[in-house]
């Protein structure tokens, strides 16, 4: 059953493809990317991503900048800020300690389902 | 009509645009401005980059869907960023985050308009003292809007009238689009001037002009002539000056009289009689003197409100965008069917 990509764990995964990019990244190539990497049965709307990502900026966990492209108008290109690598590796520590705990408790057969 | 034909990809796309929209009617108008402007850059990204328009469309999620997530993300309290907890989802705050403060203006403008005023605030009539919008708007009307429209209204009257001047010579033009992009500029600015202060949420971006990319530089300088929003902001700077003037005046003069009903009984105790006051009547002054501080606060909290939308509506005036292409007519209810080139609300 294919079910939504949850709102809380789409600001991590939001915040951490911004973090690996190489140069401020657009909306649209972010979707792009976490939609490319989403397993199958987890659907992520890109469309969900904007209003994320403005709330990020409100904040500031990000910072925008419009970049004139060549194939449209302008693109507004996000990077991290220094209290957005702050928060992100924070909330991955989190993450890891309770995925950890997580597979812990369910182990056994449910873990491989 | 095949899907990779510009002028029917335009029109799929403007259907999904009149479909969030209309899912968005009732939120912010600045909200849902932004939203279209998103999701329009988005799919025409995606169709450039080789995507069919349905497929963009697909991926992007379905009007229902994009419309939901800028409601709940933009419309609740946002995931607090100073604890270590991973971020949860906006719909359940009570069990998975604690309350955070809206970040997004200082009177806290948000996808719903002003904050709704709790505790002291949400009392009838005096609660108007503990609001932060009363007082943004006292700050603005009394003094910051005041100067800024004295100096928005001398900058266009005085760059205007060289434009003008100069119209016979090559100079005037040029000019006066200059006047013209300054006047954009400064109404952005005044946007968020006001956003901070009267507490109404501005677009975060500008609707672009240009939807083909090798418009020439006349074409630009054309665009920006016909645009409505150049001449509703250049209309603004000047217009607003008379109206600044008025309220800054009411303003003042009604500080002025509600302060000095209430101070005149102190400042008749501590030894400077007021010639037309008498010591008796300190109740009944100090009294008229909060009355009338109260209804001046809600007289600027009002006129706040139509200030802040008037500067919002010229801020998400849509301009017609240059196209390469002739486009159909656009239908604003269109009948969207899964059939190849229209659009299909995906439901999951």
């Amino acid at each position: 059953m294919e079910r939504d990509l949850s709102v809380g764990t789409a600001w991590l995964v939001v915040l951490a493809v911004i973090a690996k990019s190489d140069e401020p990244i657009h909306g649209y190539e972010i979707g792009r990317r976490l939609s490319d990497e989403a397993p199958t049965g987890l659907s992520f709307k890109q469309g969900t991503l904007y209003p994320m990502l403005r709330a990020m900026e409100s904040e500031g966990l990000v910072r925008s900048s419009l970049t004139p492209s060549t194939e449209g108008p302008a693109r507004k290109c996000y990077v991290l800020t220094a209290e957005g690598r702050r928060v992100l590796a924070a909330w991955v520590n989190t993450w890891r300690c309770a995925s950890r705990w997580l597979n812990r408790i369910i182990g056994g057969s449910h873990a491989t389902e | 009509m095949q899907p990779s034909d510009p002028e029917n990809r335009h029109a799929v796309i403007s259907a999904y645009l009149a479909q969030l929209s209309a899912e968005l009617a009732d939120c912010d108008a600045a909200l849902r401005h932004d939203a279209l402007i998103d999701a329009e850059v988005h799919l025409r990204a995606a169709v450039q980059a080789g995507a069919s328009p349905q497929r963009a469309i697909d991926d992007f999620g379905s009007p229902e869907e994009v419309a939901r997530a800028f409601r709940e993300v933009e419309g609740a309290p946002p995931v607090p960023v100073t604890t270590g907890t991973v971020p949860a989802t906006a719909d359940a705050p009570a069990t998975c985050h604690s309350a955070a403060p809206h970040s997004t203006g200082a009177a806290g403008a948000d996808a719903r308009g002003p904050a709704r005023p709790r505790g002291f605030a949400a009392l009838p009539i005096v609660g108007v003292w503990a609001r932060p919008t009363a007082w943004g708007a006292l700050l603005y009307f009394g003094i910051v809007g005041f100067a800024l429209a004295m100096a928005y209204f001398v900058w266009s009257i005085t760059i205007g009238s060289i434009a003008f001047g100069l119209l016979p010579t090559l100079l005037g033009l040029p000019l006066f689009v200059a006047l013209l992009g300054s006047a954009r500029a400064l109404c952005l600015f005044e946007g968020r001037v006001v956003e901070s202060l009267l507490g109404v949420r501005m677009p975060r971006r500008t609707q672009p002009m240009e939807v083909a990319n090798d418009i020439g530089f006349w074409q630009r300088i054309w665009c920006w002539l016909r645009d409505t929003r150049s001449w509703l902001s250049l209309a603004y700077l000047i217009g607003n000056f008379p109206v600044s003037v008025a309220a800054f005046a009411a303003t003042v003069t009604l500080v002025a009289f509600g302060t000095s009903l209430l101070i005149t009984p102190v400042v008749s105790l501590l030894g400077y009689p007021m010639m037309t006051f008498e010591i008796g009547n300190a109740p009944l002054s100090m009294a008229a003197g909060i009355a009338v501080l109260t209804a001046t606060l809600w007289f600027v909290t009002a006129l706040g409100w139509v200030y802040g939308h008037v500067v919002q509506a010229i801020q998400v005036a849509r301009p017609e965008p240059i196209r390469r292409h002739k486009t159909p007519p656009f239908n604003p209810t269109p009948s969207l069917q899964p059939n190849e080139g229209t659009v299909h609300a995906a439901h999951h």
